[in-house]
């Protein structure tokens, strides 16, 4: 059985390097009879392999024509910048379909991330997101009512960072909750995928300076997106020059 | 400049004993937009304070308290550092 185990493997990790570094996107994969020969397994052991590359969002089966290789996801890093910037930095096109945007009373979480009191008005939007034209995200925004008035008196703006900008209320820092989960029905249909697939679900809160400006709630497709995290060394801890009065070594 | 300086001072000294004072400290880390704390004893962190001082969130979990400042923590933390 570990044999097997690791035949599996090898044929996995074989076809990954394949699909990072010799073939382009849309290219078949070698057939299921080449690989078994290639390998000397069988055609089960080659099947699990594809599987669970087609799982992992880097191939696609398409019925009746084969497996090929699935578009390549967007490396979602978590940084400061709005959809519209990131698509475009990719050379994607960016837009924007509007399922609502209306002025409504805080919920106590929207309130709560905002820091507002509970039931002040915010501006609530919802939005699907879209690169190329293919939906990529589903947006539910919010902003306090009294920070940016009249922000949809002309309609929605086309980049509310753009926006929150131009009325001296520039985002420089803001903090990113990221959470695997599967689509829910609304959710799927809205992204076109099928409902239980994997999604990214990304809460944000941004700041301009001591100033919440926006809450977000987004679900990115997970068949399109990778989360892209840079890494330091933490920096020094500080600690106390005197050890108090109960030391570390007692509580443990 | 000075008074904001001295806004931030103060700041560090609020922090400082809403967690609990320099004896509740093990170790004090500047995370970006957090300050990363380490207590002898978590019932002794006054979140209210903390909020108070300016604190955008504050996060709980066993002996490790977070608090969300923004990218301030860097010049918190060097204030902080003449405080323990």
């Amino acid at each position: 059985m570990a044999g097997q185990g690791l035949k599996y493997v090898k044929v996995r990790d074989h076809l990954r390097s394949l699909v990072t570094h010799e073939l382009a996107v849309g290219d078949p994969i070698p057939s299921e009879r080449i690989l078994c020969e290639q390998f000397g397994v069988s055609r089960m052991t080659v099947r699990q392999a594809v599987d669970a590359l087609v799982v992992e969002g880097l191939l696609v089966r398409e019925q009746g024509r084969g497996t090929f290789v699935a578009p390549i996801k967007v490396d979602l890093e978590v940084r400061l910048s709005s959809f519209d910037e990131e698509m475009q930095r990719r050379g994607m096109t960016p837009s924007s379909k509007v399922l609502a945007s209306e002025v409504v009373d805080a919920a106590p979480d929207v309130a709560d991330a905002l820091e507002l009191l509970p039931g002040e008005r915010v501006f609530s939007l919802y939005r699907v997101r879209l690169a190329d034209g293919e939906p990529m995200a589903v947006e539910q925004s919010w902003l306090p009512m009294r920070l940016v008035p009249g922000l949809l008196d002309e309609g929605v703006p086309e980049s509310l960072y753009a926006e929150l900008r131009r009325r001296g209320l520039e985002p420089d820092w803001g903090e990113d909750v990221v959470a695997a989960a599967e689509a829910d029905g609304e959710d799927a249909a809205l992204l076109g995928i099928e409902p239980g697939r994997a999604v990214l679900r990304l809460t944000r809160r941004t700041f301009a300076g001591q100033v919440a400006t926006v809450y977000s709630r987004s679900v990115y497709r997970a068949d399109r997106y990778v989360l892209w995290v840079p890494l330091r060394r933490p920096q020094r801890p500080l600690t106390p020059r005197t050890t108090g009065p109960r030391t570390t070594k007692d509580e443990r | 400049m000075s008074d904001r300086h001295d806004d931030v001072a103060t700041r560090a000294a609020e922090i400082l004993a809403a967690l609990g004072g320099v004896t509740n400290i093990v170790e004090i880390e500047p995370c970006t937009t957090r300050l990363r704390s380490e207590v002898h004893d978590p019932a002794a962190v006054d979140v209210k304070a903390l909020r108070a001082a300016g604190a955008h969130g504050v996060m709980i979990s066993g002996r490790v308290v977070q608090v969300v400042m923004g990218p301030e923590v860097d010049v918190i933390a060097s204030d902080l550092e003449d405080l323990l």
